[in-house]
């Protein structure tokens, strides 16, 4: 092996040592290209908390911790000022404060930090909760367990990368459990990263394009949707998280032809495109009948069921999740600016009759406030805990 | 010739550089990193004790040390190293050689404060001033942090 500059220094003539120059380049180009992944940072500072209106990481871990009856607001500042510095140094690449194992750090791969809180925090604190915030009413579906369900702080960590996001998550969680004890930890995945183009509807496990009929990334839809504009100035700029552990029968699923499944969700599995339509992004016609004058998306298809009035569509981020050998299904997220009306209503339809169900079961169940994001030199919820 | 050549240029930089710096007063000749405190047990009551820590780059020509510091936290400040597992004080300060980075960190040297004014808790801030023989001090915030690591067997 000859070194880059025993090489060099060994080139006759400067045209050699130019295509050699050029070589070392783009070796070094192509070795940048390699590990661009891990040095994508995303800037946590803004009117929002980051990890929300973005597209899927490919790892995620939704962790949730319960404090004492006797928290203070003073106790939960001292912890907000630690985590905001947490979240600070992780998403540029830094280690954390007294970081035992520093050497994670520089990969930040579009590490995100999104910080919630539960019902049941705001009434230890003794706060208003804002409108259409609080807990969900019971659905019959619904087979929770406390193991998944419920909290009072959330903190949710996604990136490109396990490592990073292990050491992220690793440091929040230490410096939390100085105030909290940890509730439980779910872990979930999407496709990796430089997989799909930019923009692809990812699919379930069970296969089906799930999130067309999302409110677009970046759009005012998507702002009127998904952030809070009243209320209580701290969560004004946040929202309100439905978290559920979405349990899928995949043995059950799987002995269904394509014809079945496509009839069950209303879209095709090939691409996504409502049944009676051609591209994923046509707009399904609920009133089209076949020949025999048979809906062409069935009376009980999921989307049929699942679409609401324009007012009430909500931001879904879901995340895959499996206990190998045991379990597998979605950890589903519903993000809006007000549970009780955007959220709700719908889930009562699906309640009812969303022929999904027969595949589906709640296991886990959580709503969290996010509050507002933070600018640079401000602490995390520091409204809500003055 | 040429070499001779070379070593006049770079002296002339040099000494443009020197020039062209802010006044030496306003200069850190140490620059402090990621100093914390730790927060447990010791420091949970006032009279207590507790480690600082942090990263230290001497960024002068001539060795400088470390010799305490001086809060409004504590009756008393201490330069420390642990050996064989054992913490005592190490008397004359913690050396840093010129370019040299030294990491006081649990388990290792810092410097100790004892009989503090009240208890420190995670999360906590409080002003510290890093005392040097060869720089100028520095006060720093100190933010207050549990950590497990390193822990120290305390003389008794």
């Amino acid at each position: 092996m000859i070194s880059r500059k025993g090489f060099l220094a060994g080139s006759a003539s400067t045209a050699a040592g130019a295509v050699v120059a050029s070589q070392i380049q783009s070796s070094a180009d192509a070795e940048a290209s390699q590990t661009v992944i891990g040095k994508r940072a995303l800037e946590p500072h803004g009117v929002h908390q980051a990890g929300i209106e973005l597209e899927l990481q490919a790892f995620t871990r939704f962790i949730a911790f319960d404090v004492a009856e006797k928290i203070t607001r003073q106790d939960l500042a001292r912890w907000a000022g630690l985590i905001t510095d947490d979240i600070e140094r992780l998403t540029s690449g830094q280690p954390v404060l007294a970081d035992p194992t520093e050497q994670f750090a520089g990969t930040p791969a579009r590490l995100t930090v999104t910080v919630g809180f539960g019902p049941s925090l705001l009434k230890k604190l003794k706060t208003e909760a804002p409108k259409g915030f609080a807990e969900l009413p019971a659905f019959k579906v619904d087979r929770l367990t406390p193991a998944y369900s419920d909290g009072d702080i959330l903190i949710h960590v996604s990136a490109d990368d396990p490592l990073t996001l292990f050491h992220a998550s690793r440091a929040l969680t230490r410096d939390t459990e100085s105030f909290a004890t940890l509730r439980w930890v779910q872990e979930g995945f999407a496709n990796a990263s430089g997989v799909t183009k930019p923009g692809h509807t990812q699919r379930n496990l069970m296969g089906q394009v799930d999130g067309t009929d999302n409110p677009a990334i970046g759009s005012e839809h998507f702002a009127k949707q998904v952030w809070i504009s009243e209320g209580p100035d701290w969560a004004i700029g946040g929202t309100q998280l439905v978290l559920r552990r979405i349990k899928m029968n995949l043995d059950t699923w799987d002995r269904l032809s394509t014809d079945q499944k496509e009839g069950v969700i209303g879209r095709k599995l090939s691409n996504g495109a409502p049944l009676g339509g051609n591209q994923e992004r046509d707009l399904p016609n609920f009133d089209a009948e076949d020949e025999n004058g048979i809906k062409v998306i069935p009376p009980f298809a999921h989307i049929r069921k699942a679409s609401g009035k324009p007012e009430q569509q909500f931001f879904r981020r879901p995340f895959n999740y499996e206990v190998p050998g045991e379990e597998a299904g979605m950890l589903w997220t519903a993000y809006c600016s007000n549970i009780e009306n955007q959220y709700v209503p719908i889930q009562k339809t699906l309640d009812e009759g969303d022929l999904l169900n027969l595949w589906t079961t709640p296991v886990g169940s959580s709503v969290w406030i996010i509050p507002a994001g933070f600018t640079k030199g401000e602490v995390l919820a520091s409204k809500l805990f003055a | 010739m040429f070499k001779k050549l070379i070593a006049i240029i770079s002296a002339l930089f040099i000494s443009l550089s020197i020039v062209g710096c802010a006044p030496a007063s306003e200069q850190k000749h140490i620059i402090v990193k990621d100093a914390w405190v730790r927060s447990s047990e010791y420091s949970a009551k006032a009279g207590g004790m507790t480690g600082i820590f942090g990263k230290f780059t001497n960024t002068t020509n001539e060795t400088v040390t470390i010799t305490g510091g001086t809060t409004d936290m504590a009756m008393m400040v201490q330069t420390h190293e642990v050996v064989d597992g054992m913490m005592q004080e190490k008397k004359g300060g913690i050396e840093i050689e010129p370019g040299e980075t030294v990491t006081l960190e649990p388990g290792g040297l810092h410097i100790m404060i004892m009989g503090i004014a009240k208890p420190i808790v995670a999360g906590d801030k409080f002003e510290f001033t890093f005392v040097f023989k060869g720089a100028d001090a520095q006060t720093l915030t100190l933010t207050a942090k549990d950590s497990a690591g390193g822990d120290e067997t305390y003389n008794k």
